[in-house]
């Protein structure tokens, strides 16, 4: 598009709707964090107003208090971060085959790679907790592990698989000339070239898995084994919602992953470029 | 690395015979760990689904014998199964429609120079980052309306002088379970749409202003096909993605009132959780995956005859 | 790379043997409880339990796993279609498990000191086919709870007794207030929408069965009663949302003063609610909503033969719950009613010895057990020995969903309920 618009009012134009997008996307947090702050019995008035009458910051700080909420991140991060490391082990030599090397079936594990994400997770919880018991992995953070790395490999393959290709096998081709092997000339040569797309697909199955809800509260039942998304239904106990605590938790459960999307902000454009293009 | 030093002593000097044979199967030793990985952790409970939905199995979750396609058959009779199907279709129709226009519009705008461009392209960011089922609950507390933020916020505006009631219906209910999928679609789009955006050579543009081509030309005769490819990949994923969505509806409406509001992932979960039915949940698993298969070989024979034309 | 899969693989080690936390238990009976969640410091007060009777009984190994309401059905229909029950289970209704052959029947594992000791009407209340097969655990009942200041505000004097009260009194509540009070909380939800129905046609004189315990859903109290629900919704009476409110933010909106009246259960007030309010009998008949969960033994599924050894540990763990003062302090703990005798006579006296769960201190209330229990025999039960239940209940629940919505018309909706139960 043409990057320096003249006209003064297809300026305004857009500010009008840039800003008109801006308040609709920050309502949500917006109504997260004021709730977060009133009293109980504010909650449920019917002649509320937009801001708290009374700001209770306290709950912020009360909600640490109310329940594990950290042992729930850290269950969190370990399962997202487990689940990233595994899913790019297991999905750059696979991604490598298909971007650098000639086979039979290639279009055929292809197929299946996409075939596999049409499952969705809660399609297949069932069968997915009965295997589980079957190996004792159930209610343990290795079972969410490794569900959350099979559920994200195709992502995974079909981001890395566009970075490959999207970068030229003659340096890898010299490399190899000079004695280098497969393996070394992969880790020396490539990798570091595809940074920008093995980040952003990082990034995604991170955040898929740090976010993933059906899985988790069908497998974990240990308290102490939840991570944040399952672990803030405690909020929506038996007798009570406890909607101000539930929302002061969201917002600690949010404010990691968006300062992580935001860090990558630049490359995940560059990422999906080199990657999704070449889908 | 075992691997690759063995390749290495057969590349300096043994036989050639089986560096052939190493090199045949090279490639299928790549793929084994994510081959490992999905067979144990997707393929089995695949398995296992389609074997649940020729089962009896009771109430509490016993399977019993083979009962042939009485699960599908039984099915097949529900109302509320249609209704589903229905509203699934709809669902995906309008989630993934709406949302790739309004993305694309985004990403246009967002492509274009303004002071605050880098603020606004981060906070796109922020539906993406939330997780759904967070994403959920905030908007049923903003949507309620007895005590819910929107309506205060009308209120005080002096938008409304009266509460609405934003779900009096299972259309409503739907609707806004509808737009809340958007909300959440739009920055995956929007930044697929960009990356496509930002390999565009301005020197076309140049080329088109030089032949006076106005702004819905250019949008037509150079952006779109030029980001088609990333479209494409958000499209599919997107539909793949939300056909499957179960936060949003289950923590909105639970698929009530009246199972209106079910999609076919809601629908068998409460088939299975709360009615007891896990053969006939198992069933409508099948169906929908035969039907997202279907989508997805035809999108495969497309790509695969693209590629054959290259 | 090596180094990475190495860690990877380590950290794997740890974590199977974290998940899998003793298994080993050398010799000792393991014996697995699930409970449900029935407050914030339910946990607590378990945890507490499993040490001291492991402590007692140093051949026992018991795990007690906290389950909530919102998971519990789903986390026990997996593991039973695992082959992975637990020894002991509570929840709410056990005919299914009576049906697919899962439970032991209660005399084969009930000690008779404890056996005597539960009150008649509740010990029954779990036979199905002349065999008890649960044990009651607790229970509650429902009443109405009207907000006495915003009723006196609106000029009536005294809470509702029948349902055309009702509609007087929600209708002066609108006049008065307006949008800013809710006159009427309603939930039809499938959380809970049973509650209703029984709420309602109970108290309209009809019910799910008839005097000799067939299904007679589609009676012609049933229609005025589902009728009357459809009422409450049209006038604009009730909660905007009853079809997905669930009965909790409704209790919240009630403790914070914005909700006039509601049927419900009488620990609902939040502790720090400061409304004025009234527990009255439901309107119509007076009847209330008996809750009674129950605790039930599951068969060893890997076992043909019942262990003996197992099944006196679990006879031990009845015996140590239902203990008079272990038992009374769980009541007061939970804000329920007992279901033993023992327990009962102890709390209408001493119920200011034991402490309401959490930090707030609180201790029980010796009157309002005395009330509660002795208002519990006048209550109704859900029919949970039956069969069909689960069929009736999610079938009633969408029997008011679709009549209220103006789908299909009350009398055809439990026409079809009917024909399709009892056919």
């Amino acid at each position: 598009m043409n990057t320096r618009s003249k006209n003064p009012w297809k300026r305004i134009f857009l500010y009008l709707f840039v800003f008109a997008v801006c308040v609709v996307i920050l309502y949500p947090y917006f109504v997260m964090f004021t709730t977060a702050v009133k009293s109980n019995e504010e909650m449920y008035s019917t002649t509320a107003g937009i801001l708290p009458k009374e700001w209770k910051l306290n709950n912020l700080i009360d909600v640490w208090t109310q329940a594990p909420i950290l042992k729930y991140m850290l269950n969190s991060i370990i399962v997202a971060g487990g689940a990233t490391i595994l899913a790019i082990l297991c999905g750059i030599p696979a991604a490598y085959a298909l971007s650098r090397m000639r086979f039979k079936g290639k279009g055929f594990f292809m197929g299946a790679v996409i075939m596999s994400q049409m499952f969705s997770p809660v399609v297949l919880l069932v069968g997915i907790s009965r295997m589980m018991s079957a190996i004792g992995l159930k209610d343990s953070l290795l079972g969410l592990i490794l569900l959350n790395a099979a559920f994200n490999q195709a992502f995974a393959i079909w981001l890395l698989r566009g970075t490959f290709t999207s970068i030229s096998s003659e340096m890898e081709q010299a490399a190899k000339i000079d004695g280098c092997g497969t393996v070394q000339a992969l880790i020396r040569i490539l990798l570091p070239m595809a940074a920008p797309g093995i980040i952003t697909t990082l990034i995604f199955v991170f955040i898929n898995s740090w976010n993933e809800y059906t899985i988790a509260l069908t497998l974990i039942s240990t308290d102490a084994l939840k991570p944040i998304t399952v672990g803030i239904n405690v909020f929506y106990g038996f007798n009570m919602i406890q909607w101000q605590y539930l929302f002061a938790t969201s917002i600690y459960a949010t404010i990691p992953v968006i300062i992580l999307f935001l860090c990558i902000e630049k490359h995940l454009v560059a990422g999906l470029t080199s990657g999704g293009v070449k889908g | 690395m075992n691997k690759s030093a063995k390749i290495q002593s057969q590349k300096n000097g043994a036989n050639s015979q089986t560096l052939q044979t190493m090199r045949k199967v090279e490639p299928y030793i790549w793929l084994l760990p994510s081959i490992i990985l999905m067979c144990c952790m997707i393929m089995i409970p695949i398995v296992n689904v389609f074997r649940a939905s020729v089962t009896e199995i009771t109430k509490v979750g016993v399977y019993k014998e083979f009962n042939g396609l009485a699960n599908y058959a039984s099915i097949l009779k529900e109302q509320t199964f249609w209704n589903t199907l229905q509203n699934t279709l709809i669902w995906t129709v309008v989630v993934v429609g709406v949302s790739t226009v309004f993305g694309f519009i985004l990403a246009l705008v967002l492509n274009v120079e303004f002071k605050g461009r880098k603020f606004v392209r981060a906070l796109i960011v922020f539906p993406w980052a939330t997780a759904l089922i967070i994403q959920s609950v905030v908007w049923k507390y903003i949507i309620n309306a007895d005590y819910g933020a929107l309506n205060a916020l009308l209120y005080n505006l002096g938008i409304i002088d009266k509460y609405v009631n934003w779900t009096a219906t299972p259309g409503a209910f739907f609707a806004w379970e509808c737009f809340i999928g958007i909300f959440v679609t739009i920055p995956f789009v929007t930044f697929c749409v960009l990356s496509g955006l930002q390999s565009i050579d301005t020197s076309l543009y140049e080329a088109c202003d030089m032949d006076g081509a106005n702004f819905f030309q250019k949008l037509f005769k150079v952006t779109l096909p030029l980001v088609m490819p990333s479209l494409t990949v958000s499209t599919v994923l997107n539909i793949i993605y939300v056909f499957n969505s179960f936060p949003i509806v289950w923590t909105i409406s639970k698929g009530d009132p009246a199972d209106q509001t079910h999609t076919l992932v809601t629908y068998l979960y409460d088939l299975s959780f709360s009615n007891g039915k896990f053969g006939e949940a198992a069933a409508v698993s099948v169906i929908g995956f035969v039907i997202l298969a279907v989508c997805a070989s035809i999108y495969m024979i497309m790509t695969l005859r693209a590629e054959r034309e290259d | 790379m090596k180094k990475i899969v190495s860690v990877l693989l380590i950290l794997a080690m740890v974590l199977s043997l974290a998940a899998c936390g003793g298994g080993e238990t050398g010799g000792k009976v393991t014996l697995d409880v699930i409970i449900s969640q029935y407050g914030n410091y339910t946990q607590a007060w378990w945890t507490e339990f499993e040490k001291d009777f492991e402590a007692a009984n140093t051949d026992i190994d018991l795990n007690v796993e906290i389950v909530s309401w919102n998971d519990i059905y789903s986390v026990v229909t997996t593991r039973i279609s695992n082959n992975e029950q637990p020894d002991i289970l509570n929840i709410s209704g056990f005919a299914d498990y009576v049906a697919s052959d899962l439970l032991m029947p209660a005399e084969e594992y009930v000690s008779e000191a404890t056996k005597e000791n539960f009150i008649d009407s509740f010990w029954e209340s779990n036979e199905m086919d002349g065999t008890v097969w649960a044990l009651p655990i607790l229970a509650s009942c429902r009443a109405l709870f009207v907000n006495t200041e915003l009723l006196e505000g609106a000029g009536i004097a005294a809470a509702p007794t029948t349902w055309d009260e009702v509609l007087t009194a929600c209708e002066a509540i609108k006049t008065t207030y307006g949008d800013s009070i809710i006159p009427w909380g309603l939930d039809i939800s499938t959380d809970e929408g049973q509650a209703a129905f029984s709420y309602y046609t109970w108290n309209f004189g009809g019910g799910f069965v008839d005097e000799e315990g067939n299904w007679a859903l589609n009676s012609a109290e049933n229609v005025e009663a589902v009728e009357f629900i459809k009422t409450l919704i049209d006038k604009g009476y009730c909660n905007s949302a009853p079809y997905t409110d669930t009965r909790y933010p409704l209790q919240d909106a009630f403790s914070a003063g914005t909700l006039a009246m509601m049927i419900g259960p009488m620990n609902m007030i939040s502790a720090d609610s400061t409304v004025q309010y009234e527990a009255v009998n439901i309107p119509g008949l007076g009847i209330g909503l008996g809750v009674c969960d129950q605790l039930m033994t599951f068969k060893d599924p890997k076992a043909e033969e019942a262990d003996p050894a197992r099944t006196e540990a679990i006879t031990k763990f009845y015996d140590a719950f239902y203990e008079c003062e272990t038992y009374s302090g769980y009541m007061v703990y939970e804000g329920f009613l007992p279901a033993t005798e023992d327990a009962s006579e102890n709390l209408s006296k001493n119920a200011e010895k034991y402490t309401v769960g959490g930090d707030s201190g609180a201790t029980g209330s010796s009157e309002y057990f005395a009330t509660f229990c002795a208002t519990l025999p006048t209550c109704s039960f859900y029919p949970m020995q039956k069969a069909e239940w689960m069929d009736v209940r999610n079938g009633v629940i969408d029997v008011e969903q679709k009549v209220c919505q103006g789908l299909t018309t009350a009398q055809e909706a439990l026409d079809a309920l009917q024909a399709q139960v009892s056919g």
